[in-house]
């Protein structure tokens, strides 16, 4: 199970929002709870430092807190959260035009559960170029192939939240994966 | 055959490498990356990447949570809080509504202008539109107005 999937028999992101419309501070807890992970990531991967990335994740759920009252859920609360977070980051970028190197060794690898031994170790001989590769990307293929790999979303959700269609999103994703097996070669 | 396949094999291995399962076919998928080994080049990539995906740091969800209650993001007001601000904010609009703008006052005739507060003649005050202000008659003022009184009064008498 990953850290920030929502599971079944917990409550679902639309039943949290509302109990946090009312002032329930559990509710957010668990809104936070679930998705700082994901929002961390998206917000790494464009502003490629450690904590402007945390400063931003606090900024988008501050955001998006104050603004829950006009959140009409259209989009998943996840999805609006990572948008707003994506927003964020770009404004933080422009701000400072912070332009460094990301900072891969706050990024501790995590092994999905259920990969044996000898398939573990294969993977970890390649994960940290892959990332590497990663982050030579455009920010476009770079930004879907993260949201497509690591938080599972779909191309049109990946849309929303690179301000693309879904059309293009898929063709960000795979320009993206075509270029990264080129850079691994 | 396999390669038809290919496109839409491909959207899937995310999933496949973050262990979230496929939507459709687990069968067919795993048949054909036995045969196709471009895909299944391309999942070892995607699976790699996963595994190395970043970890949020210890402590971020503590303090955004801590933020949030600090801004007051989430606090509810009362019903009455929320009635007297509503009040206050129909009064302001009242207030705003009835107060000429410069724009108005520049646009309204000189023949149709208030009058400065003070050379307000009224009716109310004891006064006759015309006459003069007793507080502004001077001595002399007031002798000839007396005079023009008695005269007026003696004439009317006479």
């Amino acid at each position: 199970m990953r850290d920030d999937e929502q599971p079944t028999t917990e409550p679902l992101d639309a039943e949290l929002v509302a109990r946090a419309r009312s002032g329930d501070e559990s509710a957010l807890s668990a809104l936070v709870n679930r998705h700082h992970a994901a929002a961390y990531r998206v917000a790494l991967s464009l502003v490629r430092e450690d904590d402007v990335a945390q400063d931003v994740v606090q900024d988008a759920f501050l955001k998006a807190f104050r603004a829950l009252g006009g959140f009409r859920g259209d989009a998943s609360f996840r999805t609006w959260l990572l948008t707003i977070t994506a927003n964020e980051a770009r404004g933080s970028l422009r701000k400072g035009a912070r332009r460094m190197e990301t900072a891969l060794e706050h990024a501790g690898p995590l092994a999905s559960d259920d990969a044996d031994p000898a398939e573990s170790a294969m993977i970890a001989r390649d994960s940290a170029r892959a990332r590497e590769m990663l982050e030579r990307l455009p920010e476009k293929q770079r930004l879907s192939v993260s949201l497509r790999v690591d938080e599972g979303l779909s191309f049109r959700e990946i849309g929303e939240i690179i301000g693309s269609s879904e059309g293009a999103a898929r063709v960000n994703y795979f320009h993206g994966i075509r270029r990264l097996r080129e850079l691994m070669e | 055959m396999i390669e038809h396949e290919c496109g839409s094999i491909r959207e899937l291995l995310p999933d496949l490498a973050a262990g979230r399962g496929p939507a459709g076919d687990g069968g067919s998928l795993h048949a054909h990356l036995t045969e196709c080994a471009d895909c299944r080049a391309e999942l070892e990539l995607v699976r790699a990447l996963f595994a190395q995906r970043a970890a949020a740091p210890a402590g971020l969800a503590l303090h955004v949570v801590a933020a949030v209650r600090r801004d007051g993001a989430l606090t509810t007001r009362p019903w009455w809080g929320l009635t007297a601000a509503a009040v206050a904010a129909l009064a302001l609009g009242i207030g705003i509504a009835s107060e000429p703008s410069a724009t108005a006052r520049l646009n309204v005739p000189g023949y149709a202008q208030e009058t400065e507060e003070g050379a307000v003649w009224s009716s109310e005050d004891g006064l006759v539109a015309g006459a003069p202000l007793w507080d502004d008659l001077t001595d002399e003022g007031l002798e000839q107005l007396l005079d023009e009184l008695s005269v007026g009064s003696s004439g009317g008498a006479a």
